[in-house]
C-alpha cells in the first residue's frame, strides 16, 4: 500500500497554490509601485506576475520503482516552473505632480488590473480547498484502513 | 487449510488495491485542475470485474492439467485494475480536462467504496475468527 503518494500530490498542490496566492498579493500590493526595479539607470513601473503550472516530471527512479511493482500509476503532483511577468502595456495616467511624471505629465502605472487579481485569488482559493478536501480524503482512508481486522 | 484465500476474499482486496490506485489518480486530477494542457485519468476496476464475472459467462471451459496452460473461459485470475487517460474530451480553454465538481464527488464516492471493502473484508475476517473461536 503506498498512501504517501497520495499525499505527496495533496501536498505539492497545496504549496503550488499558496504560492500562486503569494504572486497575487504581491499583485495587489503592487499595484500603485512606480518604482520597482532600475533596468538601465531608469526606475520602471511594476509588472503584473503570472505563475506557470506543469505536472511534475517523475524522476527516472520513481518511474523504475513504479514500473518494477507492476503498478502503472507512477506518482504526479505539480508544481510552478516559472514565473512569468504579464507584457501587456503600462496604464498611462496623467498626474502632473507625480514624481515619476514624464515631460508630458504621464505616470506609467503598473499594469495590474484588480478585479482580475481578486478573480484569480478566489480561484487559487478555491484550489487550495479542494486538495484539502483530497487531503483529508487520503487520511479518512488511512485511517479506516487501519481498522482491517480488529 | 485455506483461511482467507477464497475467491471473494481476493476480490476484495483487488478492489482496495484499485480504490487506492483510484485515490492516487483523483488526487493528481484535482492537483492540476489548474494546469494547462493536463489531461485527466481514471482507474477501471469494477466494470472489468463485472465483466470478468457475469458478461463473458460461457459454457465453454478449457480444461488445464498445468497453471501454464492459457485459460479458456472465464478465468478465477483476479482482473487487475487498469490506468486511462481521457484525451477526448476539453473542460477549459487551456486544454485542460479536470471538472473539479465531477473529480470531487468520484473522490467522495470512492472513499465510500473503500469503507464498504474495508468492512467487507472485516466481516469475513469475523466470520474467520468465529469458526476458529469455536464461539
Amino acid at each position: 500500500m503506498n498512501f504517501t503518494g497520495s499525499f505527496n500530490i495533496s501536498a505539492s498542490a497545496l504549496t503550488a497554490q499558496r504560492f500562486r496566492m503569494d504572486v497575487i498579493s504581491s499583485n495587489i500590493a503592487n499595484a500603485e509601485t512606480t518604482r520597482a526595479k532600475v533596468e538601465n539607470g531608469v526606475s520602471v513601473p511594476y509588472r503584473r506576475k503570472t505563475v506557470v503550472m506543469e505536472p511534475m516530471k517523475q524522476s527516472f527512479d520513481a518511474m523504475l520503482q513504479a514500473k518494477m511493482n507492476g503498478s502503472n500509476q507512477p506518482v504526479q503532483g505539480v508544481k510552478i516552473s516559472q514565473i512569468r511577468e504579464d507584457q501587456a502595456p503600462l496604464k498611462p495616467v496623467y498626474n502632473p505632480e507625480h514624481p515619476d511624471a514624464n515631460a508630458e505629465g504621464y505616470v506609467f502605472m503598473p499594469n495590474v488590473d484588480i478585479t482580475k487579481e481578486m478573480v484569480d485569488l478566489i480561484s487559487a482559493s478555491r484550489s487550495y480547498e479542494a486538495n484539502v478536501t483530497a487531503l483529508n480524503a487520503t487520511k479518512a482512508m488511512v485511517m479506516k484502513a487501519l481498522e482491517i481486522g480488529r | 487449510m485455506n483461511l482467507l484465500g477464497s475467491s471473494s476474499f481476493q476480490r476484495l482486496q483487488g478492489g482496495l488495491d484499485a480504490a487506492n490506485a483510484r485515490n492516487v489518480v483523483i488526487t493528481n486530477n484535482i492537483a492540476n485542475v489548474d494546469t494547462p494542457h493536463f489531461k485527466r485519468s481514471e482507474v477501471a476496476f469494477e466494470s472489468i470485474l463485472k465483466m470478468e464475472m457475469s458478461g463473458m459467462k460461457t459454457s465453454l471451459t478449457g480444461k488445464r492439467t498445468d497453471p501454464r496452460h492459457f485459460v479458456i473461459g472465464p478465468s478465477s485470475k483476479l482482473p487487475s485494475s487498469t490506468l486511462q487517460m481521457d484525451q477526448s474530451s476539453a473542460m477549459n480553454n487551456n486544454g485542460n480536462n479536470v471538472d473539479i465538481d465531477r473529480e470531487m464527488s468520484l473522490l467522495a464516492e470512492n472513499q465510500l467504496r473503500y469503507n464498504s471493502y474495508v468492512q467487507a473484508v472485516n466481516d469475513q475476517i469475523r466470520l474467520m475468527r468465529a469458526a476458529v473461536e469455536g464461539r
